[in-house]
């Protein structure tokens, strides 16, 4: 989970913050979380020596691992899981869905409300037809079936942070059914899924959202009515999940889709995506379960978990429940419908309401909003104008135009709303055109070398800075000439990062300018100083060149090219070249 | 009479002899007074901007007005005063027309003798023989004691099963409900949103004219066909289930649309922290415990239980169905193709068709309000439901329909009757035609 770009430094201030943790739920950090937020030391104040510390620590996570990852594999020998995801994003539209208030999520509380959103007597809604865009994006990407004619009801609960005391909601006709998202194995399914997965969407529907809620125990709620009536989607996919690490799989890939073809902007990270899974256990080879949803026959009876906030909740609270349940059979109880919720970091799910307390949700159409008619020549003009899906995106790169590892093309398809992949393209199209007198087979590797520099080079650059994306922090020109440079060896690969980061700190001269007038370009030592310098370094060091000789320990020949790197002119000293004649006067 | 004598004298009447009409009447001085004067003006000159210039309408308080406060004649909206007003207040106000206060009904429609208020009951103008006090009928009762006691010119009220016609037909005054949809609704406090119909009364059906006839270009609905002037009898096989159905649709939309009221934004709230001061109890429990009424209370918890899952297929789904085949009755009747019918289900005229149909608007003349009001002789909730039996057919199909005073000479007590005018989706001047025919008619 480690993404590449973290600098070595980075990387252990946050193996150490994570391991000093106690609990093992450490929420997966997103891509565009800063790595900053874990670089403080740990805080704890214990005396037992911090390598000694790790070392137990993580000795204890790998033995914790095994053990959870035998016991899962019996239960799952023993019983199969069955689990449907329903999925509420916030669609990102300019305003609500039946006001024209504007959306906001980072306004002044309570600063973007129609009367309607409070609902005061005699306001009506006024349906905002611009929602429907990214919600038929949305539809369409998720392979479903549009539906002609679609209604709108009222679905009843009182609760203060739904003024009108029911919401608007699809329940009886959605606007799109029957549609399907496809998991792969580069997606994290569970190995037991193989290659490709495919998840069928029983239906989208659009809805309100509610109020938020800010709680000041034990007696203060305050209520931001901006969120009102926010424009959503619901997804609600069949129960055809059958292990936990798919279901996250399938909650991610959805977030993903949805992002991708612009319906929705912001992700669970940011509370713009929640979702809730149903859960059922049945033993295998046992007679077929009582229970049917969604018309799937056979299952046993399920609970339903309700607003998990993150893909690893997602994953855990459905590996909680489907123990829970186990255990209640095993032990000759009876599972029961009800309502549970997950806090994060807990093993268990929590019951919130049972059966007998369950909602009658009492569902009306609404009888002021008239049926939503959609056109197929909306449909097609916005079938035309949808963006490549991500699917499509990483069969391109990982093909041999561009060769990438399967871990770099999704993080440049994933990051920053697509905006990456394009800058990606950019630099990858000057670079190509800077080498066009190269042979073949250079010319061939240059996709991947520049996607190294774009997503860790750079990424790393950004992470370290907690900047934001922005393509002209390094413009994609300069980046490219930098790369050219590098490649044909008229600077060293250390110049090449310090001048990245000279850039990135906002140097505008072009690139080639630039290390004319600061002296970087590459000047070859000669064999006669290369020598001199290998056998000054060695003279320091005559133990470990014995070492070396006896022991034949080559790994401490590294030490020496370091060695020569530092002590020799800056810039000018290359390792491949050192390391040849260290060879030489070494080992002979 | 100048426009100026008219409305001060309507605002004296307001205030010596009261009838209970208004919950807010108009103030006897105030602002309204030089907007009087400037329509005087423009009459004088010839240039009125419209028929109802300088004339005092008032307003069922169940419609949302800027500058007077909007009860819904319920406790829970007790001082509640709207930031908005309702279109229809809009456009009376932009032809001139001037607010003459508030009027009394049964709190937030639902009644059929304006009885079942917060603010007490009204009284109809109209005393029987012996001088009792009788209902005004409901739910727009306010506003037809205001029309007949001359303290408006005329009076805006809602009609969702009835309530415009039935005070029309009780207290000797024109009530018209205009066809479903006609008339905006913003700003109307929804009781049943698929029925509401914002109605008009006046004296005469030339008075519900003048405020009426601007809307009706505006949507120009095509209308009025070729009176055929003969008397034929229709049957509507499945109208008699009309009511009950009234009363399973009308309840299960105000449960859902009364929802909103839980003194959380805006309306009363109960003294004292709610839900029994206990962390999970419910925030609005006694809050909504005191703020409604009987029969608010009543048809919340009926219609809660329609909508449930349980029952929603035997009650609110089974009912929609017969509204469907009560609206199917009207047009098998009717000459006129309903606007709305589906494309190419062309209608076929049958000799017997007919333009309106002419029936009473309530099944007896107005109760006694004693025998509303004392416990001894108070009859079951159902007794009052009965008497929209009439009216309910035309809300149920959205069709226009109005009520108009007509005489009985001879008889001292049952003199005045209400007769209903029904005419297809659309054929709103047709109705009112015919209505003006019928109106103040002395019939031996």
């Amino acid at each position: 989970m480690l993404r590449p770009w973290i600098g070595s430094g980075t990387l252990r201030s946050l193996r150490v913050q994570r391991l000093s943790r106690s609990s093992l739920s450490f929420p997966k950090a997103p891509f565009s979380s800063a790595p900053n937020r874990y670089l403080q030391p740990p805080t704890s104040a214990d005396r037992v020596p911090l390598r000694k510390q790790l070392k137990q620590e993580a000795k204890a996570l790998r033995s914790h691992k095994k053990q959870r990852k035998e016991t899962e594999e019996a239960s799952r020998q023993e019983w199969e899981l069955t689990v449907g995801v329903e999925i509420h994003a916030q669609l990102d539209t300019e305003a609500k869905l039946f006001s024209r208030a504007a959306t906001s999520t980072s306004d002044t509380p309570n600063s973007n409300v129609a009367l309607f959103d409070l609902a005061f007597p005699g306001s009506q809604p006024e349906f905002q037809i611009a929602t429907l865009l990214p919600a038929l994006r949305a539809a369409i990407a998720l392979n479903c079936e549009i539906q002609p004619v679609s209604r709108f009801d009222r679905k009843h609960y009182f609760y203060q942070d739904q003024p009108a005391g029911y919401q608007i909601t699809q329940y009886y006709e959605p606007f799109a059914r029957n549609g399907y998202v496809d998991l792969f194995d580069y997606d994290g399914i569970a190995p037991e899924d193989g290659e490709r997965v495919r998840i069928d969407i029983k239906q989208l529907q659009l809805e309100q959202d509610t109020a938020k809620s800010q709680e000041y125990p034990p007696s203060t709620q305050l209520l931001d009515f901006n969120r009102v009536s926010h424009p959503l989607i619901e997804i609600i996919t069949m129960p055809q999940i059958h292990t936990p690490a798919t279901a996250a799989a399938c909650v991610r890939k959805l977030q993903a889709i949805v992002q991708s073809c612009g319906a929705v902007t912001t992700g669970m990270e940011m509370g713009g995506l929640r979702a809730d899974v149903n859960v059922s256990v049945r033993r295998r080879g046992e007679a077929a379960g009582q229970h049917q949803y969604d018309g799937i026959t056979g299952l046993g009876q399920r609970t339903e978990i309700k607003n998990l906030s993150s893909f690893k909740a997602v994953e855990d609270a459905i590996i909680a429940e489907k123990n829970r349940q186990i255990e209640v059979l095993e032990s000759g109880g009876v599972i029961e419908g009800e309502t549970r919720g997950w806090t994060i970091g807990s093993t268990e799910t929590r019951r919130l309401r049972g059966k007998e307390g369950s909602v009658d949700y009492r569902y009306m159409p609404d009888p002021d909003i008239p049926p939503l008619i959609i056109g197929e020549d909306l449909l097609s003009s916005l079938r035309e104008s949808l963006p490549t899906a991500p699917d499509t995106l990483l069969t391109l790169l990982v093909g041999s135009e561009f060769n990438l590892p399967i871990e770099d093309a999704k993080p440049l398809i994933e990051l920053d709303d697509g905006a990456r992949l394009e800058y990606y393209h950019d630099v990858v199209d000057i670079l190509r055109s800077l080498q066009v007198d190269q042979d073949d087979k250079t010319r061939a590797g240059l996709a991947r070398v520049a996607s190294n520099w774009v997503l860790h080079e750079l990424g790393g650059l950004l992470a370290k800075a907690d900047q934001a994306w922005d393509a002209e922090i390094v413009p994609a020109r300069s980046l490219a000439h930098l790369i050219d440079h590098l490649q044909r060896k008229l600077i060293t690969g250390p110049t090449a990062k310090q001048v990245l980061a000279t850039i990135f700190d906002g140097d505008r001269r072009p690139v080639p300018q630039l290390l004319e007038e600061e002296n970087l370009l590459l000047r070859p030592l000669s064999r006669e100083e290369y020598l001199a310098l290998a056998e000054s370094v060695i003279a320091l060091n005559p133990q470990m060149v014995e070492q070396i000789r006896s022991k034949n320990q080559l790994g401490k020949l590294g030490w020496f090219v370091g060695q020569m790197m530092r002590t020799g002119e800056k810039g000018r000293v290359e390792a491949p070249k050192a390391e040849e004649i260290l060879r030489e006067l070494i080992l002979g | 009479m100048s426009l100026l004598r008219e409305a001060e004298r309507c605002v004296a009447n307001q205030y010596a002899h009261g009838f209970n009409a208004f919950i807010t009447p108009l103030s006897r001085a105030g602002p309204w007074l030089d907007r009087v004067k400037e329509a005087d003006v423009r009459k004088q000159e010839g240039k009125p901007k419209s028929a109802v210039d300088g004339r005092l309408i008032s307003i069922k308080d169940n419609i949302c007005t800027r500058d007077l406060p909007t009860t819904c004649a319920s406790g829970i909206l007790d001082k509640f005063t709207s930031p908005f007003n309702a279109t229809v207040v809009d456009q009376l106000e932009a032809s001139g027309a001037i607010v003459a206060g508030k009027t009394n009904l049964d709190e937030f429609g639902m009644g059929s003798n304006s009885t079942n208020s917060h603010f007490g009951p009204v009284k109809n103008p109209r005393q029987d023989s012996s001088g009792e006090d009788l209902s005004a009928g409901g739910s727009s009762g306010g506003s037809a004691a205001s029309v007949a006691a001359d303290q408006c010119y005329a009076s805006l009220g809602t009609d969702t099963g009835g309530s415009v016609r039935l005070p029309a037909a009780y207290t000797g005054t024109v009530g018209f409900k205009p066809s479903y949809g006609l008339i905006s609704r913003w700003g109307v406090v929804a009781y049943a949103n698929s029925l509401d119909t914002v109605g008009i009364m006046g004296k005469t059906t030339a008075n519900v004219r003048d405020i009426f006839v601007r809307r009706a270009w505006a949507l120009s609905l095509a209308h009025l066909k070729k009176q055929g002037h003969t008397v034929h009898s229709v049957s509507l096989p499945d109208t008699k289930h009309a009511l009950s159905t009234y009363y399973v649709l009308g309840p299960a939309e105000a449960s859902s649309n009364l929802a909103k009221y839980d003194g959380v934004r805006y309306g009363a709230r109960a003294e004292g922290p709610d839900g029994d001061g206990k962390p999970d109890g419910y925030l609005f429990s006694n809050t909504r415990g005191q703020g409604f009424g009987q029969e608010v209370k009543r048809r919340i918890v009926l219609g809660t239980f329609t909508l449930s899952a349980d029952a929603i297929d035997n009650y609110f789904i089974q009912a929609q169905r017969v509204r469907r085949l009560v609206q199917q009755d009207f047009d098998a009747v009717f000459t006129a193709k309903h606007p709305l019918a589906a494309q190419g289900a062309d209608k076929i005229a049958k000799a017997n068709d007919v333009d309106v149909i002419i029936c009473p608007t309530a099944p007896s003349s107005p109760p006694r309000l004693s025998d509303l009001m004392s416990n001894s002789t108070k009859k079951s909730p159902l007794d009052a439901y009965v008497t929209d039996v009439f009216t309910v057919p035309a809300s149920l199909a959205g069709l226009p329909a109005i009520s108009v005073p007509v005489t009985v000479s001879g008889q001292q007590d049952a003199e005045l009757a209400g007769i209903q005018v029904i005419g297809q989706y659309g054929d709103d001047q047709l109705v009112m035609k015919v209505g003006e025919m019928l109106e103040g008619r002395n019939l031996d």
